[in-house]
């Protein structure tokens, strides 16, 4: 069922090269409902079974390179199975959301790199070899680098260069920094024959065989990779510009899903490979994600473009989701996982609503537009409705998440270790109230900042832009659009509004308690393993016993094959 | 050490070799200026180039078959070099050992590559003097 | 001695190609001439059937040739078809319009397919050398028949330009490595490889390397830069590949490349990766220098690469940089020795060859495949750009043969880099590593211009092309991009072969005094 989620919409991306361009969107949209059908029935088979002991489902495993230890192998726990579930949501909303904006000439290539795009997304969820997870993960970067290269504003080739290089410099530096646990591991590790690329396998053995000497360095260079991706401050530069110059399908699936990468990948692999190094950095990572939290908030309120700022509040509230992370308590990671989901949703229907408003005006300044309350109802309520959602506003999906991160980093706390006194409900972890308040004062300007925006936009005296910005090339002749939302682009919001009250109103039963034993799971892992590294005496020891056993080994199998 | 002790005695033939072509040099250049008959004139005394008018510019353009033709002197004249050696030696090969057969059909089998070289050159044209 | 003979067949039957080609391509008949490019590729469909079951050589890579000897076969046959039409189609089309006849001597025909298939001869036999003589004449014969091709492969005065300079800076380079292998016999008194191992592994074990041996071996690996394009011999390498035909470039990109690493490969194995303070890696000095050039090669073809206009100057330097990246392989040496693929330094520089080869050959098919309108191929960024409109499917070929070139999974190029990857950490070149994969981030820059300008951008408007009259060159560039796809099926096998190949007889000091098995001539006088 995994397999068929990443193959189908290759197979119909295909499909989508072969056919007529005016056939292209039905293709697409085909696609992408029907793996949501079969991805809705894949989230709920995968509850109905959940069950502790068997954190991962749906495994399937194909060893394709032996030589380089690579399996094709899948498997998914509740946290990737909600990803691939927002994953998979976004879909046919994308294809909705382009509908009209992309001319019919160019909608084969958009349309199958879409698919491609989703595949791939799919595959990095589902991976469970860490060059299958690699692949996936870079394999991303095509599509969307096609989609703002071609589909894009004025400065888009600059803006495509930018997050192609930026993400692809990162993510070899991670690549280099995986190969090196999987090679510790495979040289180091008792019972491990050989190199390996099983996330399991080098999930249960890196953090004996690397030293705190290597665990920092590997943390680095994932960091490297990860953060990029994410984006942490002060990598984040890349992000406002893609965002601004992609199209509305790019921006959603950007900030929905490929964000998510780089924190999933976090929790994947930086978390439990090199645990004492996180034990022992988590206030620096922390540190970056706050000044993000605060900077790119500033930067929101001086904003006047809506998208950038849109941007922007990405990157400030990916910075929570950081900070749950690093919290390592229960708590900050289930409020960042939580965080990575909630965030699709709102921040996705807030891109949705600025391309559809972007569509009809042409324009994204504040300056010259505004006030669209009363021309525009439909579209401000949702507009409302998903700032709400994006504020933390108690009852919408935002607020259990951000809640969670800042919590989690406010009682997070070291006296664990030390032996100091605690704090009253504090639980083991490396931050602690200092880093809680710091990302508190964020939820205000980010409160500021988004209100601001509504105020502008929606409130006041109607401002329009003087002349329309010309005919833009992309829609000529293209469909001419009613004043406010279409029942399609109606269609495409609905969905996640749905969602936003309903994660809103009863996390507990829905997405907590899905995630909950996995979540658990992990920080007691992080926790146990974060002790202690091996010195770099015990490491070159367990080198030589290893190189040791398998020389025996060979020995053996050529005394076997001599009589 | 004496002379004796060194392997330097086998190469005197190689000494007697070079001072008898100097001598033979030596003495035909003496003897004809001793004894050949002198009859000076102005072409006689020009210097000799090839039968040519030693007149004129040196960078003069001469046929390209000429250079054709210095190729395939190269060719065939290689061909001795390697031809030569494996003449003399393959005299003392046991005509019943194994390296026979074998050395017979290598050189076989190079000089098929000259037969090739040749069909090279005759289809090229190059022996076509017209 | 039948052994040697036994392990040279593909050779002899790519020279009896040869002699068949230079003889038919001089036939009157203009339908018989144009049959030289099937009996190549016949010669060598032969050559690799004769070359893979050969399972055991001597030497110091006892089983390299199958491995090696497969891919240059395969690699030759993907490039015939990009050859194809290089030369004569000038004279071809006046003697069809009958404005001229058939001229000996103005063809040129049979002289490129000889001077291909002696490339490639010399090129195998670079792979079945086990001794410094053999190892120059088969060097010396994969290069020269290149200098010539170069010349006559266009008939603009930049491929002459581009033919003198490849050959002075050629000989240059043949002059400096014979004086290191001159070096080389000096320290350790023989020509034969494995001999020079145990002498070597003799005085290491006695208490160090001769210096003059060391300095011998630094001496012909510079030198040996020359055939691989990398710092410092690499100057020559963007004027050559831009004043050459496409195809004639692609060739340069492989052949030469090749034999160089070979040649590097086995003057490495000759010291062996036996020294160091853990004794896993080469001697210091020759380390060092390795190390050196590999992270100056990778950062100059890079960095001088996004600076060009020119897609042939850019892939000229991507192939210096492709170069450094191998070498990273080189210094990393064949690892445990357990027969494993990810330790294997050795094996990731002979399967990367494979897969650099079979990609490059696509690059360079997409630009032969383009005509400008005075009939030159293309060669300007320019010239490719709207390609995805006019001829998508070599606009398919160059993404998919750019992204291979690039290293991006899941393409073929990706697993060649992993290998060099996975070796070089084994290895503990943590360093060097790093320097990898900030040039592979470099090389992004300028693959992705590349990858743009064919599959994204329209065409400019007073750039003109028009699709080259050459059907096959086509055929090649999409042969090249189904391979960098296809290819991953068969993969693991490919690495499998690739770690055989590069198994290492390691020398032990005693090898020295063995009786030399010689033919003694002088004992049958009595």
């Amino acid at each position: 069922m995994l397999v068929l989620l990443i193959l189908l919409p290759l197979l119909f991306g295909v499909a989508v090269l072969l056919r007529p361009p005016a056939a292209a969107k039905w293709w697409a949209l085909g696609g992408t409902s029907l793996c949501l059908a079969i991805g809705a029935m894949l989230v709920g088979r995968f509850f109905a079974n959940a069950s502790p002991d068997v954190p991962f489902q749906a495994q399937g495993s194909f060893a394709w390179l032996p030589a380089l230890g690579l399996n094709l192998s899948v498997g998914i726990d509740s946290v990737a199975t909600l990803l691939i579930g927002l994953t998979l949501l976004l879909g046919p909303i994308c294809v909705g959301a382009s509908w009209t904006a992309i001319p019919q000439h160019r909608a084969r290539l958009f349309y199958g790199w879409l698919l491609v795009l989703q595949a791939a997304m799919v595959g990095v969820f589902a991976a469970r070899d860490l060059l299958v997870f690699y692949t996936c993960f870079e394999f991303t970067l095509l599509p969307m680098f096609v989609m703002i290269n071609e589909f894009g504003s004025t400065n888009r080739h600059k803006a495509a260069t930018k997050f192609f290089l930026y993400t692809f410099t990162g993510s070899i530096i991670a690549l280099a920094g995986l190969v090196y646990t999987a090679w510790a591991v495979g040289t180091r590790a008792t019972g491990v024959d050989g190199f390996t690329l099983d996330i399991a396998t080098l999930t249960e053995h890196a953090s004996h065989v690397l030293t705190a000497r290597e665990q920092a360095l590997v943390l680095l260079a994932m960091l490297c990779g990860f953060a990029v991706k994410v984006p942490l401050f002060p990598f984040h530069t890349w992000l406002p510009l893609a965002h601004t110059e992609a199209p509305t399908a790019g921006s959603v699936i950007l900030a929905g899903v490929l964000l998510k990468l780089g924190t999933y990948a976090m929790y994947r692999f930086v978390l439990p490979l090199v645990p004492h190094a996180v034990l022992e950095h988590a206030p620096a990572v922390a540190i970056l994600a706050i000044i993000g939290i605060i900077y790119a908030g500033l930067i929101c309120w001086v904003q006047t473009d809506v998208k950038k700022l849109v941007a922007y509040s990405s990157v400030s509230h990916l910075g929570f989701c950081v900070l749950g992370l690093f919290a390592l308590n229960s708590a900050g990671v289930t409020g960042s996982v939580l965080y990575m989901l909630n965030h699709g949703l709102s921040t996705g229907a807030l891109f949705l609503l600025v391309g559809f408003m972007y569509e009809r005006y042409h324009t994204r300044d504040m300056r010259e537009i505004g006030g669209l309350g009363a021309k525009m109802p439909i579209w401000s309520t949702f507009m409302v409705f998903f700032v709400m959602s994006s504020v933390g506003l108690p009852g919408l999906n935002g607020f259990p998440s951000e809640f969670l991160c800042t919590m989690g980093a406010f009682i997070s706390h070291t006296g664990w270790t030390s032996g100091a006194a605690r704090h009253v409900g504090a639980t083991w972890g490396p931050l602690g109230p200092w880093f809680g308040f710091a990302a508190g004062t964020g939820v205000i300007v980010a409160a500021i900042y988004l209100l601001a925006m509504v105020a502008k936009m929606v409130w006041g005296t109607l401002r329009e832009p003087a002349v329309h910005h010309g005919e833009h090339d992309h829609h000529a002749g293209g469909p001419h659009l009613p004043v406010d939302l279409t029942a399609r682009e109606i269609m495409t919001l609905l969905p996640i509004g749905v969602l936003c009250i309903v994660f809103g109103l009863f996390p507990t039963q829905t997405l907590i308690g899905a995630i909950e034993s996995d979540v658990n799971a992990q920080v007691a892992f992080v926790h146990e393993r974060s002790g202690e590294a091996p010195t770099e005496h015990e490491a070159h020891f367990a080198q030589q016993e290893h190189r040791q056993q398998r020389d025996a080994g060979r020995d053996e199998q050529i005394a076997g094959v001599k009589p | 050490m004496t002379l004796a002790d060194t392997d330097l005695h086998s190469y005197l033939p190689i000494l007697i070799l070079f001072f008898a072509a100097a001598g033979f040099a030596v003495a035909n250049i003496v003897l004809t200026f001793l004894i050949g008959p002198r009859r000076d004139g102005a072409r006689k005394s020009v210097s000799y180039e090839s039968g040519m008018n030693p007149v004129g510019t040196a960078r003069k353009r001469f046929n390209v078959r000429f250079y054709l033709i210095a190729m395939v002197f190269l060719v065939f004249d290689v061909e001795v070099v390697f031809l030569y050696p494996w003449a003399t030696t393959f005299g003392n090969l046991d005509p019943q050992s194994s390296h026979a057969g074998l050395w017979l059909f290598r050189i076989l089998f190079f000089l098929l590559t000259t037969v090739v070289a040749y069909l090279y050159g005759y289809r090229k044209g190059v022996f076509r003097f017209d | 001695m039948t052994d040697k003979l036994a392990l040279v067949w593909p050779e002899i039957w790519l020279f009896v190609t040869t002699c068949v080609v230079m003889v038919v391509g001089l036939s009157p008949d203009l339908r018989v001439r144009k049959l030289c490019g099937w009996i190549s590729a016949l010669g060598l469909v032969v050559a690799i059937g004769a070359a893979v079951p050969v399972a055991h050589a001597g030497g110091l890579f006892p089983s390299i040739t199958p491995y090696a000897k497969g891919m240059i076969g395969v690699v030759g046959l993907m490039l015939l078809p990009l050859l194809a039409g290089t030369v004569d189609r000038d004279l071809d089309a006046a003697i069809e319009s009958g404005k001229a006849t058939f001229s000996a001597l103005r063809s040129n025909r049979a002289e490129f397919y000889a001077f291909f298939l002696f490339s490639l001869t010399g090129l195998m036999l670079t792979a079945s050398a086990d001794d410094l003589i053999w190892l120059f004449l088969a060097l010396e014969l994969t290069s020269l028949p290149t200098y010539i091709m170069v010349t006559i492969s266009t008939r603009g005065t930049r491929s002459q330009e581009a033919g003198v300079k490849y050959f002075f800076l050629g000989a240059l380079g043949a002059a400096i490595f014979l004086y290191g292998f001159a070096l080389i016999y000096g320290a350790t008194g023989t020509t034969d490889l494995a001999e020079i191992a145990a002498a070597f592994r003799a005085q290491s074990e006695a208490g160090g390397l001769n210096t003059i041996g060391v300095a011998g071996l630094a001496v012909a690996l510079i030198g040996l830069c020359f055939k691989i394009a990398a710092v410092p011999m690499h100057m020559y390498a963007a004027d050559v590949y831009q004043g050459a035909a496409s195809g004639v470039s692609a060739m340069l990109a492989f052949v030469p490349k090749t034999a160089g690493f070979l040649a590097i490969i086995m003057l490495c194995g000759a010291v062996g990766w036996t020294h160091g303070a853990t004794h896993d890696s080469l001697p210091a000095p020759i380390y060092i220098l390795l190390w050196v050039i590999a992270a100056a090669t990778m950062f100059t073809g890079n960095l001088l690469a996004i600076r060009q206009s020119s897609v042939k100057r850019i892939l000229a330097y991507s192939s210096v940089a492709h170069s450094g990246y191998m070498l990273v392989g080189v210094i990393a040496g064949p690892g445990s020795g357990h027969g494993t693929f990810w330790d294997n330094g050795i094996a990731a520089v002979l399967f990367y060859l494979l897969t650099y080869g079979v990609t490059n050959v696509g690059t360079f098919a997409v630009l032969a495949s383009i005509q400008k309108p005075n009939g030159e191929e293309a060669d300007d960024i320019a010239d490719i750009r709207g390609l995805h409109g006019t001829r998508p499917h070599l606009a398919g070929a160059m993404l998919l043969c750019v992204l291979s070139l690039l290293g991006m999974p899941p393409l073929l190029g990706f697993f060649g880099k992993v290998g060099l990857f996975t070796s070089a950490i084994s290895a503990g070149e943590i360093p060097l590593v790093i320097v990898l994969g900030l040039n592979s981030a470099i090389a992004a820059f300028y693959y992705l211009r590349i990858a743009r300008a064919a599959y994204l951008e329209p065409a400019d408007e007073h750039v003109e092309t028009r699709a080259g009259p050459i059907p096959q060159r086509v055929f090649a560039a999409v042969l090249s991009a189904s391979a960098v796809v296809l290819l991953l099926t068969v993969a693991q096998m490919l690495m499998e072969r690739s770690v055989t190949a590069s198994g290492y007889h390691a020398p032990h000091a005693g090898m020295a005094d063995t009786p030399h098995e010689a033919l003694d001539l002088t004992r049958a006088d009595d």
